[in-house]
């Protein structure tokens, strides 16, 4: 500590003048370095660019590694999981339930409320990335939204069989050929599956199944079981996810929603003194 | 610094056909797709702020009554991302801006198209039509 302190005082007193210009000739550099961040071992084509059609990599156990910066290119699975060609019969509470939330448009949404998604939609919001961290004992997921994570253990542990209901529940993962598959339960009841509000609740289960098709790309299915809302299990359309392979995740907060000092959307006037 | 921002607005491209409209997760409830708005004015106030940035303009109507709107934009992240900073909209630029009114009729609307009155660059794309809440 001593020599680091009397480094930094030389560092200070000798050479200041130096550090200043430093500072100022880079600042620039890098804050593009931190948006558009390049990572070894990508590969890339003969005019270096990433190449996104590049092989998987793998782990040193020979797994695919899913570690990367990925979003969706379109909303439209945040917007409605299932879309129009899945058929989801619910129990009548969750009918009920869909259809009020349908009828208000959103209006109760937990988003407005500065609640978290949960999974699946936590990924699936197109403009706010999330990184996956893959280590040999577990898989971390920080989404770019709201800065939350979500952790995917691999270290053979089951998931309870009483656990204490969280808004991203619970999730082991184990791989199957190339494709990781991920068992999640233990969901605390508040969330929505998607904008629209199909509903769920703490019976959920969700199995998720991942494939890295190549270096930029990355598919999800995703099989919802919930007899709390649903009659019958059903699939998700098969989710796709493109790596940004030169960038990285930037800070999101809710910051107790700042946006409803500006709004009036909660209440029944109107906003002139503004200024 | 405008300039700077239009290339990365081209260059980037990488997250730009989508927008604030869908990844607003109340836009349905709070924002209303068929009363659009174009409005010049005066830039009054830049906010940087999470969840979503806000501009404000003065925009004076035919009879000389000035009205303050407020605009509601992406989050500061987003904004980062495709190029902007906290300083790239100033107090005193002119700028017209295209945005979907507030359900409530407020001077709120959510901004989808931002033109600078002094140069005609256009700051921010048309929103994906398809990301919005069916």
């Amino acid at each position: 500590m001593a020599f680091l302190r009397s480094t930094a005082r030389q560092i200070r007193m000798q050479n200041l003048p130096a550090v200043l210009v430093l500072i100022l000739a880079t600042s620039g550099a890098a804050q593009a370095q931190w948006v558009n961040a390049t990572y070894p071992g990508t590969p890339r084509t003969p005019d270096g660019k990433p190449d996104l059609s590049g092989p998987v990599p793998k782990t040193p156990e020979g797994k695919p590694d899913l570690s990367g910066v990925w979003h969706t290119e379109s909303f439209r699975w945040v917007q409605n999981l299932p879309g129009e060609g899945v058929d989801v019969p619910m129990v009548p509470s969750a009918a009920a339930l869909y259809k009020q939330r349908l009828k208000t448009m959103g209006e109760h949404n937990p988003q407005l409320y500065c609640l978290p998604h949960s999974v699946p939609d936590a990924m699936l919001v197109a403009d706010f990335p999330f990184k996956i961290i893959q280590t040999r004992r577990e898989t971390v997921v920080i989404f770019e939204e709201f800065n939350q994570y979500r952790q995917i253990f691999t270290d053979g542990r089951t998931l309870s069989k009483d656990p204490n209901p969280a808004w991203f529940g619970f999730s082991t993962g184990k791989w199957e050929g190339d494709t990781f598959v991920v068992e999640v339960g233990g969901f605390k009841e508040g969330s929505w599956l998607d904008n629209v509000g199909h509903p769920r609740t703490e019976q959920l289960h969700i199995t998720e199944r991942y494939r890295r098709l190549n270096f930029g790309s990355m598919d999800l299915d995703v099989t919802i079981n919930d007899p709390g809302a649903y009659v019958k299990p059903w699939n998700a359309p098969t989710i796709h996810f493109k790596l940004i392979p030169e960038g990285e995740l930037i800070e999101h907060l809710c910051e107790n929603n700042r946006d409803i000092e500006h709004e009036n959307f909660f209440e029944d006037k109107q906003s002139t003194d503004r200024k | 610094m405008r300039k700077t921002l239009a290339v990365w607005l081209s260059a980037i491209g990488l997250l730009c056909s989508a927008g604030t409209v869908a990844a607003h997760h109340g836009f349905a409830a709070e924002f209303d797709r068929s009363k659009t708005l174009k409005l010049t004015g005066t830039i009054t106030k830049f906010e940087w702020t999470n969840p979503h940035a806000w501009l404000y303009i003065d925009v004076k109507n035919d009879d000389g009554i000035v009205t303050n709107w407020a605009f509601e934009m992406s989050s500061p992240n987003v904004l980062y991302r495709k190029g902007w900073t906290r300083t790239s909209l100033k107090p005193g630029d002119g700028v017209t801006i295209e945005a979907f009114r507030a359900r409530d009729g407020s001077y709120n609307a959510n901004a989808q198209a931002i033109t600078m009155t002094s140069t005609g660059e256009k700051l921010l794309a048309p929103q994906d039509p398809q990301g919005g809440p069916k």
